[in-house]
C-alpha cells in the first residue's frame, strides 16, 4: 500500500533520511524503531505532505505522492498522529472529529464520529474543549481519534504510548490491536519500547542516522546485534 | 541617451546608501527578535527632521544634528524595544500591529511639531555640485554616500569580529543554541536596535541634507526598507547592502526613462516580482515557505 | 439563523429610532454613516484576521477598488447603483487575486505585501486618467436613487443602506464562522500543520477569507463613492481606510464580530467629536497611542474584556 524508494529528506548539509526504500502493505502493521533523532518523524513528515524529500520516491496505492498535494493525501488515505499532541485549540473534541472528517473523507456523518469516540473513550469528553480540559492519555487518544475521523487506510501513529503510565499504555495496546482488526487498517508505527513493538508488529524497520539498517520479523530484527548496538547504545528509552 | 542612464545608475547608486542603512536597521532588529519594526522610517524621519530644526533654528549645518539624532532616534529605538518585549502573546503578528501603532504616533507627532509642510535644506554648500569624472551630484550626496559605506564597513567589522556583533549573527541564526552559548538574547535585541537606531540616525540627516522631507515620508521609508530586505533574503547583510543600491538605480532609472510619478511603483513592482518569482530573495538562503 | 431577542431590539432601534430622532440633524447623520463605513471595513479587517489569521495594512487597495469600479460602471456604462456597488465588491476581489501567491508566505510578509500592493493601486488610479480622471478625480458620480418616493440620496437614506450593508455583513460572517470552513480557520489558528494532514486545504480556505473580506471592503468603498458623489486616488487610497479601522477592530476585539462594529462608532465618534477639537491636525496621534496600549494591555480588545467582566460579576452575584 505504502512504498518508499530510496526516500531523501536534507536540511541544508544535514541528511534526515538516507536512501530508505520501505513498504507497509494493507493490513500489515510494521514498527519504525531507532535512537532519537535517526530520522522516524521526518519520514512521516515526508509520507504526510509536511516537508519535502529531496530525492526518491513515495508511493500510496501506486500514486505518486510527491504529485499529489498536502491536503489531498488524506482524502486518500493516509492518517497520521503527532508525538506532541496537537490537539485543535479551539475547538471541542467533536469539533475536532468533524473538522477531520470532514475535510479528510468529504462529508460528515454523526454515527461515524460516535463510533469513533466510542472506540475511543472519549464519549464523555466529545463537548470539552481539546486544549485545556483533557488529560494527557485523552489527547493521544484524541490524536488517533481525528486520524480515524479521516477514514485512513494506513495510519502513522508516532509515539502515541510515550509518556503513559503503565495502565494507560495496557489500555492504549489494547485499543491498537483492536483498531487495527475492527478498522482494517495498515499501521506505521514509531516506538521505542521493543515489548510493545513485539507484541504488536508484524514486522519492525530499524532507522540510525537516516539510514535503514533492518527490515524484518520483530524476532529477526531484535536478535540482530548491529541493531541492538545502535539501538540500546543511543537511546536511553 | 547612455550619457543619461550612466549619470541615472550614479545617482541611484549614491541614493542606495542611504537606503541601505535604513534597512540593515529593519533586517538587524528582525534578524534578532523576529519582529518588522514598522516606526523604522519613522525614526529616519525623526533624524532628518532633528536636521532641520539644528538648520532652521540655530543656523548651523545639518551635520550638528548628528549627535542629537544619535540621542534621541537611539532612545525612541530603545523604547520600541520595550513596547514590543511587553506583547504577550502572537508577537509575530501583533508587533505589527503595534509598530505601525508606534509609526502613527511618530509621523502625527512630526505633523503637530512641524506642520505638514515640505522641508528641505537651505545649505548652499550641501547643494553645491560635485563633479566625479563625467558624472553630477550635490556635495551632500557624495558626503553622505562616503558616510554610509564606511558605516556599512564599520557595521560588517563589528558584526564579523566584535563579540556583540557575533552575538547578534549567532542569535539571528540560532537563538536556543546561542543561549546554550551563554548569550543574552535581550541583551543582543536591544543592541540591535540601537544599532539599527544609529544607521537611521545617519540616514535620517542624509535624507534631510539632500532630498525634502515631509511627516507622511517615514512610512514610505519603512516600506522601501521593507521591499530591500525581500530583494536580499532576509538574513542576508551583504544582499541587503546590494538590494538597497539595486533599488536606488531602480528609482533613479524610472525617473530618467519614464516619470517621476513611476518611481514608487518601480519598487514595489520589483519587490511583489521578487515575492512570487523567488520567495527567498536574490541573496538569501533560507526558506520562508510556511 | 439565530438572532437573540437583544440583537432584535437593536435592529428595530437602528432602523426606526435612529432615523426618527436624529434623522433631522445632519451633523450627526453625516458622523454616523462615515463612522459605519468604517465599521463596515473593520468587520472585513477583522474577518481576515479572526478567520484568516492575516493581519493586512493594505484594505485601502479593495477599497478603492470597489470605490472606482462602481464610480465607473455607473458613470460610463449606465448601471444601476446597486448592482454597481456589488461589482464594485467584486472588483475588489478581482484585484485581491493577485495576492494570492503571498499567501503562502507566514508571518509579516503577507501583511507588508499587501501594503506595497495598496500603493500600487493608488498610482495606477492616478496614473491612467484616461479612464479614472487622474488625481483630479470624479466629479458627479451618480447618487442614490429614489425609492418608492423616498430619497435614499439623503443622510438618512444612506444611513439606511450602510445599516442594511452592514447587517448583510454581520449574517454572512456569522455563517461563515458556524460553518464547517469557519471550525476548519479556527482550527488552522493554533495547528495549521495538523489541520492539513487532516485533510484541509490551508491556502484555498485563506483566499477564501480574503476574498470576502476584500469583497466586503469593496462594497463598503463603492457605498462610499455614492454617498459623498467624488473619488480621487488620494482619497480612495488614504492610509486612513486602514488605520481607522485596524485602531476600531482592535479596540472593540478583532476576535468577536460586533467588536469591530461597536469599536468604530466609539473611535470615531470620539476621535471627531473630541480629540479632533482639541488637536486639530495630529489628532491621529491619539489612535496610534490607543493601538499600542490595546495591544499591550489587552490585545483580545475591550468587548471580550467586558464580557468577562460582566460574567465575573454574573459568577459574584
Amino acid at each position: 500500500m505504502l512504498r518508499l524508494e530510496d526516500l531523501s529528506v536534507r536540511f541544508g548539509g544535514l541528511t534526515a533520511v538516507n536512501t530508505v526504500s520501505l513498504s507497509v502493505g494493507s493490513h500489515e502493521v510494521v514498527g519504525l524503531v531507532g535512537p532519537n533523532g535517526a530520522g522516524k518523524t521526518t519520514l512521516f513528515n515526508a509520507v504526510s505532505g509536511l516537508v519535502k524529500p529531496s530525492s526518491g520516491r513515495i508511493l500510496f496505492d501506486s500514486v505518486d505522492m510527491l504529485r499529489t498535494p498536502l491536503h489531498r493525501r488524506a482524502r486518500m488515505g493516509i492518517g497520521r498522529t503527532f508525538q506532541v499532541p496537537q490537539p485543535m485549540h479551539e475547538l471541542t473534541v467533536r469539533e475536532n472529529l468533524i473538522v477531520a472528517q470532514r475535510f479528510g473523507t468529504g462529508a460528515v456523518d454523526a454515527r461515524k464520529i460516535d463510533e469513533v469516540l466510542d472506540f475511543t473513550n472519549l464519549t464523555d469528553k466529545a463537548e470539552r474543549h481539546a486544549a485545556t480540559e483533557l488529560a494527557l492519555t485523552e489527547l493521544k487518544a484524541l490524536e488517533v481519534a481525528k486520524a480515524l475521523a479521516t477514514n485512513p487506510k494506513l495510519l502513522m501513529l508516532d509515539e502515541v504510548l510515550a509518556g503513559l503510565e503503565t495502565n494507560g499504555k495496557r489500555r492504549f495496546m489494547g485499543m491498537l490491536k483492536e483498531l487495527h482488526e475492527k478498522f482494517a487498517v495498515g499501521i506505521l508505527i514509531i516506538e521505542h519500547d521493543i515489548e510493545t513493538i513485539s507484541n504488536l508488529c508484524h514486522r519492525v524497520a530499524v532507522l540510525n542516522f537516516g539510514e535503514l539498517i533492518a527490515d524484518g520479523t520483530p524476532d529477526e530484527v531484535f536478535r540482530d546485534p548491529e541493531v541492538m548496538k545502535s539501538y540500546t547504545g543511543a537511546s536511553d528509552a | 541617451m547612455s550619457e543619461l542612464i550612466l549619470q541615472a545608475l550614479y545617482s541611484g547608486v549614491l541614493q542606495g546608501g542611504s537606503y541601505a542603512l535604513i534597512a540593515l536597521g529593519l533586517a538587524l532588529v528582525f534578524g534578532t527578535m523576529k519582529v518588522i519594526n514598522l516606526a523604522h522610517g519613522e525614526l529616519v524621519l525623526l533624524a532628518a527632521y532633528m536636521a532641520y530644526m539644528v538648520e532652521s533654528k540655530l543656523g548651523l549645518s545639518p551635520l550638528f544634528a548628528i549627535p542629537l539624532a544619535l540621542v534621541l532616534v537611539c532612545t525612541c529605538a530603545v523604547l520600541v524595544y520595550f513596547l514590543v518585549s511587553l506583547i504577550r502573546k502572537d508577537r509575530e503578528l501583533n508587533s505589527l500591529i503595534l509598530t505601525y501603532g508606534i509609526g502613527i504616533i511618530l509621523t502625527n507627532a512630526v505633523l503637530l511639531i512641524w506642520s505638514a509642510d515640505v522641508r528641505s535644506t537651505s545649505s548652499a554648500w550641501f547643494q553645491d555640485a560635485v563633479v566625479v569624472g563625467p558624472f553630477y551630484s550635490m556635495r551632500s550626496e557624495l558626503l553622505f554616500f562616503v558616510v554610509a559605506s564606511v558605516l556599512m564597513a564599520g557595521l560588517w567589522w563589528w558584526l564579523s569580529r566584535s563579540w556583540y556583533g557575533r552575538a547578534v549573527r549567532a542569535v539571528s541564526s540560532n537563538r536556543d543554541a546561542a543561549k546554550l552559548m551563554g548569550i543574552n538574547p535581550r541583551t543582543t535585541e536591544i543592541v540591535s536596535f540601537v544599532v539599527a537606531g544609529i544607521l537611521a540616525s545617519f540616514a535620517g540627516v542624509a535624507i534631510f541634507s539632500y532630498g525634502v522631507i515631509q511627516p507622511a515620508f517615514g512610512h514610505a521609508l519603512t516600506v522601501k526598507a521593507f521591499i530591500i530586505t525581500v530583494l536580499a533574503g532576509i538574513g542576508s547583510i551583504p544582499g541587503v547592502m546590494v538590494g538597497g543600491l539595486l533599488l536606488g538605480i531602480a528609482e533613479a532609472l524610472t525617473v530618467t526613462l519614464a516619470s517621476s510619478a513611476l518611481q514608487e511603483l518601480v519598487g514595489m513592482a520589483l519587490f511583489l516580482l521578487v515575492l512570487f518569482l523567488m520567495p527567498n530573495g536574490l541573496f538569501g538562503a533560507k526558506a520562508r515557505r510556511g | 439563523m439565530y438572532v437573540s431577542k437583544t440583537g432584535l431590539a437593536v435592529i428595530a432601534a437602528a432602523y426606526v429610532a435612529v432615523p426618527l430622532l436624529l434623522g433631522s440633524n445632519n451633523y450627526v447623520m453625516s458622523l454616523i454613516v462615515a463612522a459605519m463605513i468604517i465599521g463596515g471595513i473593520a468587520l472585513a479587517w477583522a474577518l481576515l484576521g479572526n478567520l484568516g489569521g492575516m493581519v493586512s495594512f493594505g484594505h485601502s487597495a479593495f477599497f478603492g477598488v470597489g470605490a472606482y469600479v462602481s464610480a465607473l460602471l455607473t458613470m460610463k456604462a449606465g448601471m444601476p447603483i446597486f448592482a454597481a456597488m456589488l461589482l464594485g465588491g467584486v472588483g475588489a476581489v478581482v484585484a485581491s487575486l493577485v495576492m494570492l501567491p503571498v499567501l503562502r508566505l507566514k508571518g509579516p510578509y503577507f501583511a507588508l505585501a499587501i501594503l506595497a500592493y495598496a500603493h500600487i493601486f493608488k498610482i495606477i488610479a492616478t496614473e491612467w486618467s484616461s479612464v479614472t480622471g487622474g488625481s483630479a478625480g470624479l466629479a458627479s458620480v451618480p447618487r442614490f436613487p429614489e425609492l418608492m418616493g423616498f430619497d435614499l440620496s439623503g443622510k438618512t437614506g444612506s444611513y439606511l443602506i450602510i445599516l442594511t450593508v452592514l447587517l448583510a455583513f454581520v449574517a454572512a460572517y456569522r455563517a461563515i464562522r458556524a460553518s464547517h470552513y469557519g471550525i476548519a480557520l479556527r482550527a488552522m489558528h493554533d495547528s495549521e500543520d495538523a489541520t492539513r494532514v487532516v485533510g484541509v486545504n490551508s491556502t484555498l480556505l485563506k483566499a477564501l477569507m480574503l476574498f470576502v473580506s476584500a469583497f466586503m471592503t469593496g462594497v463598503v468603498g463603492a457605498f462610499n463613492v455614492h454617498y459623498i458623489n467624488f473619488l480621487e486616488p488620494d482619497y480612495a487610497f488614504s492610509g486612513l481606510w486602514v488605520t481607522l479601522p485596524i485602531v476600531a477592530a482592535i479596540f472593540g476585539g478583532y476576535r468577536t464580530i460586533l467588536g469591530p462594529l461597536v469599536g468604530a462608532v466609539t473611535v470615531y465618534l470620539v476621535d471627531q467629536l473630541i480629540f479632533k477639537s482639541l488637536i486639530p491636525s495630529g489628532h491621529q496621534l491619539v489612535l496610534g497611542a490607543l493601538l499600542v496600549a490595546m495591544i499591550i494591555f489587552s490585545p483580545g480588545g475591550l468587548m471580550p474584556l467586558l464580557r468577562k467582566d460582566s460574567r465575573r460579576k454574573h459568577a459574584a452575584a
